[in-house]
């Protein structure tokens, strides 16, 4: 026979009183330190090796490849809207338009071809201008003229072959080098 | 009178809101990081004004180093063995699954396509091994590589991340190539440089 529900004592079931149970927590003391030495030490690791500052990018749009019936249709650009910058080894060749131009000479500095572009703007309506990179210059030299062409907001813009006369400003250069 | 006696008590520290800060600190940095991508060859990003951000998903990223070698890499770990596949069977090559391991392990590839298998190889045995750059030019291999990384991903986004001393014909080169595939809108990776920023 079962003793009646009332009679059984539900705190000896598992054979420690309340009392026993209570000693028993208060003993365990877990040292600490390690698991906070473990944590900082992952905490570390990864503040290092994580990338806060990712990197920008600059967009560029090129135009598709044309095929041959649309470079027949291909619309030709007034020369005199057009200025070329011609980007050599170490500065910028600047002319407006295509026969007979009066060349001129500037750096690869943003504050002078910032402002050369924006007073081209004014100038001339509809500018187009096609920057022309010879083999000489460079990935950065590149990025600086197109970026001082975003940053001005010049609408119409190029990448160019550049001409035989263009081909000439680099040779020019290069024999007035002693 | 007794004396009074110092009493020496260790000083407890309760440990534990320590280690639950810790751990939650090392939870959000495992979350949130991506890793910086090792790449084989050591990049310098020209400087411009762009404060646009680079996608950070389905970036296809082409590197060109100063001496003109070129690298490709994909930012998924798993894209990468099907575009492995795909460029193999292009080739007729065939790879084991160690080697496929290698290469979704590997930040950048840049070797001809012969040279693959033996990269993927040393790769696994931790060896280094010089990397001369995917083959240019019409027909070159980096051709397929974009179109066959484009085919396993049509989303894939691309960037060009060019030294800023890598002369301008290979950038051309990689410009062209990515034209003929008809990609006109990539990105090229710039570094911001606050004294770029519009004056005006």
């Amino acid at each position: 026979m079962l003793p009646p529900i009332e009679e059984i004592e539900v705190e000896r079931i598992h054979g420690r009183d309340k009392q026993e149970r209570k000693a028993s927590a208060r003993d365990i003391d877990v040292d600490m330190n390690p698991m906070v030495d473990l944590a900082f030490l992952l905490l570390t690791f990864f503040m290092l090796a994580t990338t806060f500052s990712k990197p920008q990018a600059m967009e560029l749009l090129v135009p598709a490849k044309p095929d041959e019936e649309e470079l027949e249709r291909e619309t030709p650009v007034r020369e005199s809207l057009t200025i070329s910058l011609v980007l050599l080894e170490d500065k910028i060749v600047r002319y407006r338009g295509i026969s007979d131009p009066e060349t001129f000479d500037m750096p690869y500095d943003n504050g002078p071809l910032r402002e050369f572009l924006l007073g081209a703007m004014a100038e001339i309506d509809g500018l187009v201008v096609l920057v022309k990179p010879l083999p000489e210059s460079n990935v950065e030299h590149l990025v600086t003229v197109l970026d001082a062409l975003n940053v001005t907001n010049v609408q119409r813009y190029a990448l160019a072959e550049p001409s035989d006369f263009d081909q000439t400003l680099s040779s020019a250069i290069q024999i007035e080098e002693p | 009178m007794p004396k009074l006696r110092n009493i020496r008590k260790k000083p407890k520290l309760d440990m534990n809101p320590m280690v639950d800060m810790a751990f939650l600190l090392v939870s959000f940095f495992m979350m949130t990081t991506t890793f910086k991508a090792e790449l084989p060859e050591e990049v310098r990003i020209p400087p411009s004004s762009s404060e646009v951000k680079l996608p950070e998903k389905a970036l296809c990223t082409i590197s060109l180093s100063a001496d003109g070698r070129v690298f490709i890499s994909l930012d998924n770990k798993f894209e990468r063995k099907r575009v492995l596949d795909a460029v193999g069977a292009h080739y007729g090559l065939q790879f084991t699954d160690d080697q496929r391991r290698a290469f979704a392990l590997l930040g950048g590839v840049g070797v001809a396509m012969a040279d693959l298998p033996a990269l993927l190889d040393a790769r696994m045995r931790g060896e280094p091994f010089q990397q001369m750059g995917i083959p240019l030019g019409e027909g070159g291999e980096l051709r397929q590589w974009l179109l066959t990384a484009r085919m396993v991903n049509p989303r894939l986004r691309f960037a060009i991340n060019a030294d800023a001393r890598a002369k301008y014909p290979e950038m051309n080169e990689l410009i062209e190539t990515l034209r003929d595939l008809n990609i006109t809108r990539f990105s090229i990776v710039t570094d911001l440089k606050s004294s770029y920023a519009a004056a005006d």
